[in-house]
């Protein structure tokens, strides 16, 4: 169960509040005192975490300060960052990291100092007169939903079991690699988010090449939407082969890749949805709040299917 | 400045008087150039321009090449002719010449012992190459220290020790055998341990070898059948070595004979019993393809043809009933009650001949090894082309039995990769690859053969060859790149490779019948404990290490224990064979002689400050010191010389400082020490003057 | 060039005006240091085995091969490296195979860098950049999503907040720190 002294500041990025903010809706819900009550707030200075594709890509000190700036606000608020997105998770944990060398932290430091801010990592007790800091912790919604949580507690939370919805989950590929940032998973048999889905009561369908990526990552979704559309639109194939009635990922990024991509489409596509999204309808939400109008691929056949049962 | 005479506590002879004149041991010393290796980059002569004052010094020479015939009389002539007692050299590492100018100073009629050695080879010119002017005052330094401690050496007489003309080889897979038959046919008497129920090893498992494509077991069944015969050898199979005390000439060696449950002396190989035997379990020898019974040997040609019973197996030992194995045999071999025995040898040398494992692909990987049934290994392949295997030499698919007309192998599963820490290439690979797919041909003419590889190794006699005709005879295609990915047809079980051919720089997708993983070789499971046991050291891969990778390939860092076969490293038969004869002709040196030299450069402890408390004796990586009790009572401990190597890790770690190596005393470590910061030859630092002036 | 004229001369006029031998004019020497210093590891360690390229989802689609790119790097054939499009997703698949140890893709991110500091920035670089700099977001409000916020009872983005101007601010100082807005092009939108 989880440990009461932990509390965590909500980072939605710039995807959800901006293009989907029914996945908003359905986190705060689901953490929320109607789900599973957590010890969280809002920071209102969390900027982008920022993006990897970019920032990362092209200066490497610039990702890092401002993603320090971004570890800063959760440092001093003495709370864990609770992130909904993996380019969130990868961008921030590996800032993390980075910040771990006393050279780059001293670096970054001095820069900060013009902002007036200094990253040291959460005080967590004192050796003698010196004290241990540890770095800021990143977690990843999913992550912590399995982990902190228990899969038991998702179950017991699911009023409105999906029976008879076949999903297809994509982990998206900051989730799992590279392999030393997601030490929670296996990254060649990953399984959190198939038995979230589980325990909301649906079936997690397998399908071909399933931890491949969306195809949208590292700049090429802004830079060659062709190329980018051409993978997920492979990646829709396999999993229209093996008859999923919607995608869940745990990254909005995916996510909105799979739901553009799939506008060039004759067909009607597959709807794509959050995880927290599943959770929320699980746990009885009203669809209606969970913003599908923001999506392009719609989710009524899907809801059809849902209320059918 | 203080004169170190006066804070000497170290209870040194001072060598050096007031006027700077020698009072101790006439010291010369000669400085080498190696060529250019060190005049290249050291100044020598002022080296030996500095040496020339040290106190002490009554000789001091530079050479071009002190080890050679010219140098070495130098070195003579000058303790001929000026009476010099103590000999420092500085050139390279006393591990290349130390026994070269010991015997040298020794035909002067001088103790071998009075030599020092200063590396300013190794430790000095060749890593300072680019910073001449700084490398000449280190090595000026280096000499300085090593007058001073020349000046406090013993005279030191090496031991001898008797060898007992019995040798141990463990493991009998084709090295240890030869091993074993070489040491015999010499005359001496061998002792083979081998852990599995029959000799023979991996070799025995394989079908054909490379280049020439003769039959494994029809080359090694003579030789197992000649070791079991052999007068001089006493063959203990499914047997381990459990412990190893003493030291070159006389180990004393603990060997677990596990039980068969079938009396050795009274089987007579009949198979009587394994006909009776209800149990089926799958056969290791054939690596899970065939079937045995729960009494069995692993495979015909087995030596000894004794019975072994597989107690996990077993239905006796399950239930408590059954029996029928003992009511079939009319020798009354078979004994369910037979209990594990421990007996002792006494050997001079032991050959280690562990051998090797097969890599075995990891759960969940990319090449699906334990998801597809398409996907075997090449050990697995060579028992599917054995006529002894389990399919009677007919190469089927596991899937199907069907006769594969298309068949993939891919190189390099579980070598030359850093992701699983198998860094180093296993050297067989390639050939067998390239072997087999001329077996299969043979077989099965017209089958498609492809290989995936990143480079063929086909370095030994007659490789290249072989490579050249498989290509030319059979048209085997050999692709270049590593698979990416493998998919599975679920109807035909036919498996997919995905592959870049990185000479064509295209991304390639071919479907096959069978793939095969060429995987590597990986340190033997029981190698580790052996090595435990006798204190080896390991490499990085996880193989033993040998004493020096060129001019000692068999030895071991121990004295009277050398290494065979794959246990050093991966290798193919041929190179096994000739390592084993050169392990056999290295551990016979010291037999023919009965005796050894050992080493004067032991620990040696005061039993006056020794108080017994062991903590020498739990840190010696050699199991030398031992308690005994002493003369004035209470426990002492004492240095077994010829266990012990010198290292220091006693006499570093004793409470009591009574340990002290021999020429590593602490007074002769403290005087380099003192020489060292005594008078900086650079300009004295300004500071240090200063300070030394007010105090 | 005509249809009919390349039909006529087989198209060899075009590839005789390319040169077909690479000689040392063309070679950078020390690229491979330039890599490791923006964080690539040593590209001199590839054993060119192709794994990267198998596992790679962009190189099945287009002419791009992920060990053909670490060849260049290894050979120094900057100029033709840093011409090749930005397609790497970053998705980390040829770092989990690659048997070097090397990790192809923070080598591409490494290439990134240092076309950047050459002059070549794809557009949409500098479009996130200013996104950033003036929204604090690297991507765009969009005002019927902040009508939708509404419907779903969500307050607005805490980007739209009058206090959120001073994040903005410690972002245009932090970036301009960094000399971000002149590598990138964006000084004009960071008034610091």
């Amino acid at each position: 169960m989880i440990n009461p002294s932990n509390s965590y500041l909500y980072f939605f990025g710039c995807v959800i509040p901006n293009r989907y903010p029914g996945i908003e809706y359905a986190v705060r819900w689901v953490t929320g005192k109607d789900g599973f009550n957590l010890d969280v707030k809002d920071s209102q200075e969390f900027s982008c975490c920022p993006v990897p594709g970019i920032f990362y890509s092209t200066d490497k000190d610039t990702w890092l300060l401002l993603a320090s700036r971004n570890l800063v606000l959760a440092q001093d608020e003495r709370r864990q960052i609770l992130t909904v997105c993996n380019g969130c998770l990868a961008s921030l944990l590996k800032a993390t990291e980075y910040l771990q060398e006393p050279k780059s932290m001293g670096k970054v430091n001095r820069v900060l100092a013009q902002i007036g801010k200094k990253y040291t990592g959460v005080p967590v007790r004192t050796e003698g007169k010196r004290r241990v800091f540890e770095p800021v912790k990143v977690r990843h919604y999913v992550e912590l939903m399995v982990k902190d949580f228990g899969l038991d507690a998702i179950k017991e939370k699911t009023m409105h079991p999906l029976k008879n919805i076949r999903v297809a989950v994509h982990y998206g590929c900051h989730y799992l690699r590279p392999t030393e940032h997601a030490t929670f998973e296996d990254p060649n048999d990953p399984v959190m988010i198939d038995n979230i889905v589980k325990a909301c009561g649906a079936t997690s369908v397998d399908y071909e090449d399933r931890l491949d990526c969306c195809g949208a990552g590292g700049g090429v979704r802004s830079h060659v939407v062709d190329l980018a559309n051409a993978l997920t639109l492979d990646k829709c194939a396999k999993i229209s082969t093996a008859g999923a009635d919607c995608i869940v990922t745990g990254c909005p990024f995916c996510l909105l890749q799979f739901d553009n991509a799939q506008k060039s489409l004759s067909k009607d596509g597959i709807p794509v949805m959050h995880v927290a999204q599943l959770q929320a309808l699980a746990m009885g939400i009203d669809p209606i709040s969970l913003g599908f109008d923001t999506h392009h691929v719609s989710a009524h056949s899907f809801l059809r299917k849902l209320k059918g049962y | 400045m203080a004169e170190p005479a006066k804070q000497d506590n170290t209870g040194a002879v001072t060598p050096k008087t007031e006027d700077g004149a020698a009072a101790g041991p006439k010291i010369g010393v000669f400085i080498c150039h190696c060529g250019s290796n060190i005049a290249g980059v050291v100044d020598c002569g002022k080296v030996r321009q500095a040496a020339e004052k040290l106190p002490g010094v009554t000789v001091a020479k530079e050479n071009k090449y002190t080890c050679s015939d010219l140098g070495q009389e130098e070195i003579i002539k000058a303790i001929r002719e000026n009476g010099i007692e103590r000999v420092v050299v500085a050139s390279c590492s006393p591990r290349l010449h130390e026994p070269t100018f010991r015997k040298c100073i020794e035909r002067a009629g001088l103790n071998a012992y009075l030599l020092h050695m200063v590396n300013i080879r190794e430790q000095c010119s060749w890593v300072h190459s680019q910073e001449k002017e700084k490398a000449t005052d280190k090595a000026t330094d280096l000499v300085k220290m090593g007058v001073s401690k020349a000046s406090m050496l013993q005279p030191l007489a090496a031991r001898e020790v008797p060898v007992e003309p019995v040798s141990l080889v463990i493991g009998a897979g084709v090295a240890g055998i030869q091993a074993a038959l070489d040491l015999a046919n010499m005359g001496f008497k061998v002792n083979v341990v081998e852990t599995q129920p029959s000799i023979g090893g991996k070799m025995a498992q394989l079908d054909k070898t490379f280049p020439t494509g003769d039959c494994a077991i029809c080359i090694l069944a003579p030789k197992m059948v000649e070791l079991a015969r052999h007068p001089n050898i006493t063959l203990l199979s499914y047997s381990d070595v459990e412990e190893v005390k003493g030291h070159i000439g006389s180990y004393e060696v603990k060997v677990r004979r596990k039980s068969r449950f079938v009396h050795e002396d009274k089987c007579v190989g009949c198979g009587l019993c394994a006909e009776a035997c209800p149990v089926k379990v799958d056969n290791e020898f054939d690596l899970g393809f065939g079937q045995r019974k729960a009494i069995y040997v692993p495979f015909p040609q087995a030596v000894p043809l004794k019975y072994t019973i597989d107690k996990e197996n077993c239905l006796h030992f399950k239930s408590g009933k059954c029996l029928l194995c003992a009511k079939a045999c009319s020798n009354q071999a078979i004994d369910h009650k037979m209990q594990d025995e421990v007996i002792t040898l006494k050997v001079g040398t032991i050959i280690v001949a562990t051998g090797y494992e097969t890599y075995v692909p990891m759960r969940k990987g990319v090449y699906k090894y334990w998801e597809f049934d398409n996907v075997i290994t090449g050990l697995e392949l060579e028992r599917l082309l054995n006529a002894s295997g389990p399919t009677g030499g007919h190469l089927v698919r596991p899937s199907d039995g069907q006769v594969p007309k298309r068949i993939a192998f891919i190189q390099c599963v579980g070598s030359r990769n850093k992701k699983i820490n198998k860094n180093y290439c296993s050297r067989v690979c390639c050939m067998y690859a390239i072997k087999d797919s001329q077996i299969i041909n043979e077989h099965e003419p017209k089958t498609e053969v492809a290989v995936y590889y990143n480079d063929i190794r086909a370095f030994g006699k007659g490789f290249e060859e072989l490579y050249h005709r498989v290509r030319e005879e059979y048209g085997v295609e050999f692709i270049r790149g590593r698979p990416a990915k493998l998919t599975e047809d679920p109807n035909t079980k036919a498996i997919t490779i995905r592959a870049e051919e990185t000479l064509l720089n295209k991304i390639t997708e071919r479907e096959f019948d069978l793939v095969v993983l060429s995987t590597g070789l990986i340190p033997s499971p029981g190698s580790e404990k052996i090595g435990k046991v006798l204190n080896l050291a390991v490499s990085p891969d996880g193989f033993f290490s040998e004493a020096h990778p060129k001019l000692r390939p068999v030895d071991t860092a121990i004295d009277g224990i050398f290494l065979a076969g794959c246990c050093q490293g991966p290798k193919d038969i041929p190179d096994s064979v000739a390592q084993a004869k050169a392990a056999a002709s290295s551990a016979a040196a010291p037999m023919y002689a009965k005796k050894v030299w050992i080493e004067p450069l032991t620990a040696v402890v005061d039993q006056e400050l020794c108080v017994g408390c062991g903590l020498c004796v739990e840190l010696c990586p050699y199991g030398s010191p031992e308690l005994v009790p002493g003369e004035k009572g209470g426990m002492k401990a004492r240095a077994i010389e010829a266990l012990c190597h010198g290292c220091g890790t006693c006499a570093a770690s004793c409470p009591q400082k009574a340990i002290s190596p021999m020429q590593f005393t602490d007074t002769q470590i403290f005087s380099e020490i003192e020489a060292a910061l005594h008078e900086p030859t650079k300009k004295q630092n300004g500071k240090k003057k200063a300070e030394a002036e007010v105090s | 060039m005509k249809e009919v004229e390349k039909v006529f001369i087989g198209g060899l006029k075009e590839e005789l005006m390319e040169d077909k031998v690479i000689d040392e004019s063309q070679l950078a020497p020390g690229f491979a240091e330039e890599i490791k210093k923006y964080g690539g590891k040593d590209v001199m360690t590839c054993l060119q085995c192709g794994n990267c390229t198998g596992v790679c989802p962009i190189s099945l689609k287009i002419d791009y091969k992920t060990r053909n790119i670490i060849k260049c790097c290894q050979f120094g054939l900057k100029k033709y490296i840093l011409s090749t499009r930005w397609v790497c997703a970053t998705c980390y698949r040829c770092y989990e195979h690659c048997p070097a140890d090397l990790n192809p893709a923070e080598i591409m991110i490494a290439l990134r860098h240092i076309a950047v500091r050459e002059g070549i920035i794809p557009p949409f670089v500098k479009t996130a950049a200013t996104n950033l700099v003036k929204y604090g977001q690297s991507v765009r409000p969009d005002e019927e999503i902040d009508k939708i916020r509404r419907e779903l009872g969500l307050k607005p983005v805490h980007t739209h907040d009058p206090s959120f101007k001073s994040v903005i601010r410690e972002i245009q100082v932090l970036v301009h720190a960094s000399k971000y807005d002149k590598l990138i092009g964006i000084q004009e939108e960071v008034k610091v």
